[in-house]
Formats: structure tokens, C-alpha cells, sequence
């Protein structure tokens, strides 16, 4: 877009395309970019509003909105001389409204917490707000924080912080591990002992499942006592002489009371 | 007659004629030469408003600084251009479909690519300087420092505003990255930035630039995010190494003792098989034995009850038989004739196959 002068005064403005002008030294044309155009302050230290130094740099879209007014306010409508104000405006808003808020609303892991887009809001709002006193004839499209930083000698104690902080969480790692390792063994140890005695309640119950079967057949022998402690004995027996056995015998036991019942075998009394 | 005064005429006339002729001669000449001229200024007039739109490229005409067309329209496809020449027309190309990548230029400590690509970087001294070293700051309660490197890709989508609209529009595009970046990193801690929620952090980071580009409507279109490096101060470098290191401590005493527990319970269970199983044979045989007796018991009672001395007689005899057969040693031993037990000795050991006994009858 263009501003055209007449005798030195602003008499129009005129956007892309053929324009007519009358010849100089009666109309004069000067040529403004109307394309958004980034600005970026210094970056600069503030205190917060609970006392910490930080250091924050925020670029901001601005473009003209209003020729006849950007015009007389900066010589030859020279970008140069917009920026340079701007950088005091920023400046001064920016230093005001950092001090309004605490650390913990630049940073904060508490999604609920975080205001950065609240404040960056309220830079641009103030900014914006500024402009339009001083009639710049400049709109702030956008305006959002590029750095955060602390002041050198800060960062040192952020170090120092830091790793002593490192240091409590690899000692509490190293005793997690060793806690957590021994609280597995133990419910391992534990589980094993339930098992084991599980089965062993289980081996009881089934013995004495058997031993009820069992029992359900012991009256079959009620019939005959006799003859089943008979048929156990001689079980018994057969079952002590399966193995290597030495058997001493005399005479009284059958079927050697034969060989005691002949006389010649006898000593005689 | 009539020819006389032609003849007189003639050779007055004939040097204005001749003359005048050369002059139309040359008149012509230089006529079919400015003509010639012409039609070939005018085809380099025609051709030089010829141009080449490639296929990763569109372009638009500004006719005396205006597009021509609106929006889209104004877009002209890839191939052959026909545009006046300058001042009238100008024809502005704009890159589209190729793939274009910024790289963030805050969070990362003063280094040259030089110096990084042969790996001389220079030592970290005890401090970082706000106006050289670039860092980010945490969400933890109490702000930690990290430097993150992150690369954006995008294409442009909408050439017009693209161009148009911004004086520099991939300048935009970075300082909207950066932005995100700061806004990600506040929203973090620094563990879940580096080994917690990785994943999380760089879809922070998308969201936040994706949302940003779209508020600033500069004409782009996101293709992806990508974090190159993600980092803790290098003053603290070893302390963040010696909690990584007590990490995987950690991880490695809890696996073994889980494959400790696993054994233990493994071992255990086989254990608890073996019990059970010993009770079920157990059961099996003690039932099945029993079933047994009690079978030929009652095969038995009816010989018994017939006549019980005899059959008990005649049972023992056959059973001590049987035993006698498969004993290795039998000692018989004769009464003494006053009933009194006869004394002897037995040397109780396998060896000497022999046993000795000390009998006398």
C-alpha cells in the first residue's frame, strides 16, 4: 500500500494496482509494507512478583493498519523507527506485567497452574493498548514468548540444585531397588510355603479320602475277625522275609516241629 | 513527336528518377529491414513474457503490483507463463509441495556446527550465559534447566497468504516453534523431558506449534515434529548419569529377584506336585490292597468256616513254604531238652557268607 502527499500533507491512501498521481512537487507517493512483520525485543531481565530475576525475550507480528496515521508518526515511514518504539512499549509492558506474577506461573508442571499464555495475552493486550494512545497506526497480530532464561550467576545455584537433587533420587533408587528386590523374595519365599502347605493339606485330605474308602471296606472283614487277623499275619510274614532275611528256626515252629517230632534228631532226655 | 519531348524530358528527368528510384530502393530495403526488426522485437517482447512454472512451485502475475485473480485463482498451475514484462507485470514463485524444516534456535548451549561435527565442543563452564547459551526452563516446583533441540516440518499450504501476508513468514514459522518449545517445556518436568514421557513432551511440542501456525494463519501445513536432542546441563551431566545408572541397579536386583521368585515358586509347586501325587498313590494302593484283601477273604471264608484248624494249618504251612524258598539264610535250631533257650551267636555281617553258628545239638 501507498500514502500519497499532497503539498507535504496526507491527502489518501491506496492499496495494490495502477493509481494516478499528480507530478511532483505536488503529490508525493510513499510506498509502506502492509505484510505482517516479526519484532523481537532484547532479552531482558525482570523480577516476578515473588522476587526472582528472569529473563524472557517475546516476539511480536505487527503490521500498519493505518497509513495516515503510521505516516507522520515515523519519518519516511521508515520500519525502523516503528521497531525502535515498539521496543519501548514491549519493553516497559513487559517488565510491568511480569512483576504482576510468581515463577510458578512461567513454569509449572500443573497444566492448571501454567498462566504463559494468560501472560503473553496480557503483554499483547498492553501493547496493543500503548499503540493505539500514542496513534501508531500499528496492530499487534500476535505476540507469544520465544526464551526464558535466568540470570547467570543463578544458573550456577540451578546446578547445584539439581544435582543434589540427582544425588537424593539415586540413593532412593538404589534403595527401591533393594527394598523391592527383597519384598519380592519374601512373597516368593511366602507364596512357596502356601503352596507347600497347600499340598500337604491336600495329600492329608486325599489320604483320608482313601482312608474312608478304606474304612467302607473294613466290614467285609467284621464277618470273620478271625480269619482276617489270620490272613494279616500271614501277609505280614510273607512281607518281613521278601527281603535278604536270616530266619532262625526251632523245632515248635510247622513245618519244622517235624523234624523236632522224630527221636533221632531228639536229645534224649 | 510524341516521344521528343519525352526524350527531352527524359534525360532532365532521368537523374530525379533514377535517384528517387534509388531512394525508394532503399527506402523499401530499410523498411523490410525495420519490419523485420519489428516482428523480432516483438517475438522477444512476446517471448520474454514467457515463463517456466515448475512442479514444486506455483506462481502468481501482479499486474502493476496486483494479483491477478483472487485467492486460489490466483494460483497458476506448473507449466508454460505468459506475462507482460516489468514494470507491468511480475511474477512472483512460491516453493509449495517441498518439504521445508526449521530448527529451533533457543534451548541449545553456544556450540558451532563446526565444532560439533568434528566433536570439539567446548567445555561447559560453571555457569550458562543467558546471552549465548540457550536453555529451557522445567515445570518443576522449582525450575530446572534442560536444552532441547527440535527440527519442525512443513510445507506451505496456502502460497498467497504465505507470501503476502508476512514479511517473513518462515521467520513466523520459528518463532512459533520456539514458542512451543517454551510452552512444552514449562508444562514439564524435567524427567518426564528426558526419560518419563518423551513420547508426551514431543506431542506438546506438535500440538502447541500446529495450534500456533493455525492462529497466526501464515499459510503452513505441519508434516511433522522431530526432537534431535534432549539433554540435561552438561554441568550435571554426571549426576544425572549416576541416576540412570542406579536406575538400571534397580531394574537388575528386582529381575533377579523375580527370576529368584519364579524358581522358588517353580520349585515349590513341583514340590507340592510330588505331595500330592505321594497321597493319590498312596490312597490308590491302600484302597486297591484293601479291595484285594478284602476279595480273597471272601474267597477264603467259605474254606475257613468249613473247617477253620485245617485251613489255618494248611495256609501257614504254605505261606512259610513259599518264604522259606526265597530266604537266603534258614538256621534251624533244635529245643534244648530243658525248654530253656538255647544261646547262641551270629556274626551279623553279609561278608563271610557263611554264618557260624555257635550250635551244638
Amino acid at each position: 500500500m501507498a500514502i500519497v502527499t499532497t503539498f507535504g500533507r496526507v491527502t489518501k491512501s491506496v492499496g495494490a494496482g495502477l493509481h494516478f498521481q499528480l507530478p511532483w512537487p505536488i503529490q508525493k507517493i510513499y510506498k509502506l509494507d502492509k505484510r505482517i512483520q516479526i519484532f523481537e525485543d532484547k532479552f531482558s531481565e525482570d523480577l516476578t512478583a515473588d522476587n526472582n530475576n528472569l529473563l524472557t525475550q517475546v516476539y511480536l507480528g505487527w503490521r500498519i493498519s493505518d497509513p495516515t496515521e503510521f505516516f507522520p508518526r515515523f519519518p519516511s515511514a521508515s520500519t525502523t523507527a516503528a521497531e525502535r518504539m515498539l521496543e519501548g512499549i514491549v519493553r516497559s509492558v513487559k517488565s510491568g506485567v511480569v512483576g504482576k506474577y510468581n515463577l510458578a506461573d512461567f513454569v509449572n508442571a500443573d497444566p492448571a497452574q501454567l498462566k504463559l499464555t494468560q501472560i503473553e495475552e496480557e503483554i499483547k493486550k498492553g501493547v496493543q493498548t500503548q499503540l493505539e494512545l500514542n496513534k501508531c497506526g500499528i496492530e499487534v497480530v500476535f505476540l507469544g514468548i520465544k526464551k526464558m532464561g535466568l540470570p547467570e550467576s543463578v544458573t550456577q545455584a540451578v546446578f547445584e540444585r539439581m544435582s543434589s537433587e540427582r544425588n537424593v533420587l539415586s540413593s532412593r533408587y538404589q534403595y527401591e531397588g533393594e527394598a523391592e528386590a527383597q519384598k519380592i523374595r519374601a512373597s516368593a519365599e511366602r507364596k512357596a510355603a502356601e503352596i507347600l502347605a497347600e499340598a500337604e493339606a491336600r495329600a492329608k485330605e486325599i489320604r483320608a479320602e482313601g482312608e474312608a474308602e478304606a474304612a467302607q471296606i473294613l466290614p467285609i472283614f467284621q464277618q470273620n475277625p478271625e480269619l482276617a487277623v489270620f490272613l494279616l499275619r500271614l501277609d505280614a510274614l510273607q512281607q518281613a522275609l521278601k527281603e535278604k532275611a536270616t530266619l532262625i528256626l526251632d523245632q515248635r515252629t510247622p513245618p519244622f516241629d517235624l523234624l523236632g517230632s522224630f527221636p533221632t534228631n531228639n536229645i534224649p532226655k | 513527336m510524341d516521344k521528343k519531348p519525352q526524350k527531352v524530358v527524359l534525360p532532365n528527368q532521368a537523374p530525379t528518377d533514377t535517384s528517387a528510384e534509388a531512394m525508394a530502393e532503399a527506402l523499401r530495403s530499410s523498411f523490410i529491414i525495420i519490419k523485420i526488426a519489428m516482428v523480432f522485437l516483438v517475438g522477444v517482447f512476446l517471448t520474454s513474457g514467457i515463463r517456466i512454472v515448475s512442479p514444486q512451485e506455483r506462481a502468481i502475475v501482479l499486474r502493476f503490483g496486483k494479483s491477478v485473480g483472487e485467492g486460489e485463482k490466483a494460483l497458476r498451475k506448473p507449466g508454460l507463463l505468459w506475462a507482460f514484462p516489468y514494470p507491468i507485470d511480475e511474477v512472483v514463485k512460491i516453493p509449495i509441495t517441498e518439504l521445508q524444516h526449521v530448527t529451533s534456535t533457543i534451548g541449545w548451549y553456544a556450540v558451532t556446527p563446526e565444532q560439533e561435527i568434528s566433536g570439539n565442543e567446548p567445555p561447559p563452564g560453571p555457569t550458562l550465559n543467558p546471552a549465548a547459551d540457550g536453555y529451557l526452563l522445567t515445570g518443576d516446583p522449582e525450575p530446572n534447566i534442560v536444552h532441547v533441540r527440535v527440527r519442525l516440518y512443513y510445507r506451505v499450504s496456502d502460497p498467497v497468504t504465505y507470501q503476502f501476508e508476512f514479511a517473513n513468514a518462515s521467520n513466523v514459522v520459528l518463532n512459533a516453534l520456539n514458542n512451543a518449545l517454551v510452552h512444552a517445556a514449562a508444562k514439564f518436568s524435567v524427567d518426564d523431558v528426558l526419560y518419563r514421557n518423551v513420547a508426551g513432551f514431543k506431542e506438546e511440542i506438535t500440538r502447541n506449534v500446529i495450534e500456533k501456525l493455525a492462529s497466526y494463519s501464515v499459510g503452513v501445513e505441519v508434516d511433522h515434529c522431530e526432537v534431535l536432542n534432549a539433554i540435561p546441563p552438561r554441568q550435571v551431566a554426571s549426576a544425572f548419569h549416576k541416576v540412570t545408572m542406579a536406575r538400571e541397579t534397580r531394574t537388575k536386583l528386582i529381575n533377579e529377584a523375580q527370576s529368584y521368585a519364579n524358581q522358588v515358586i517353580s520349585t515349590a509347586e513341583a514340590q507340592a506336585a510330588i505331595i500330592t501325587n505321594e497321597a493319590a498313590i498312596y490312597k490308590a494302593t491302600m484302597v486297591k490292597s484293601l479291595a484285594g484283601d478284602a476279595k480273597r477273604f471272601l474267597d477264603l471264608l467259605p474254606k475257613y468256616q468249613a473247617n477253620p484248624q485245617l485251613f489255618m494249618e494248611a495256609q501257614f504251612l504254605e505261606t512259610i513254604g513259599r518264604v522259606l524258598t526265597n530266604l537266603q539264610d534258614k538256621i534251624f535250631v533244635s529245643i534244648r531238652p530243658d525248654g530253656k533257650p538255647r544261646e547262641f551267636r551270629l556274626l551279623l555281617n553279609r561278608e563271610p557268607l557263611k554264618p557260624k553258628p555257635q550250635t551244638s545239638k
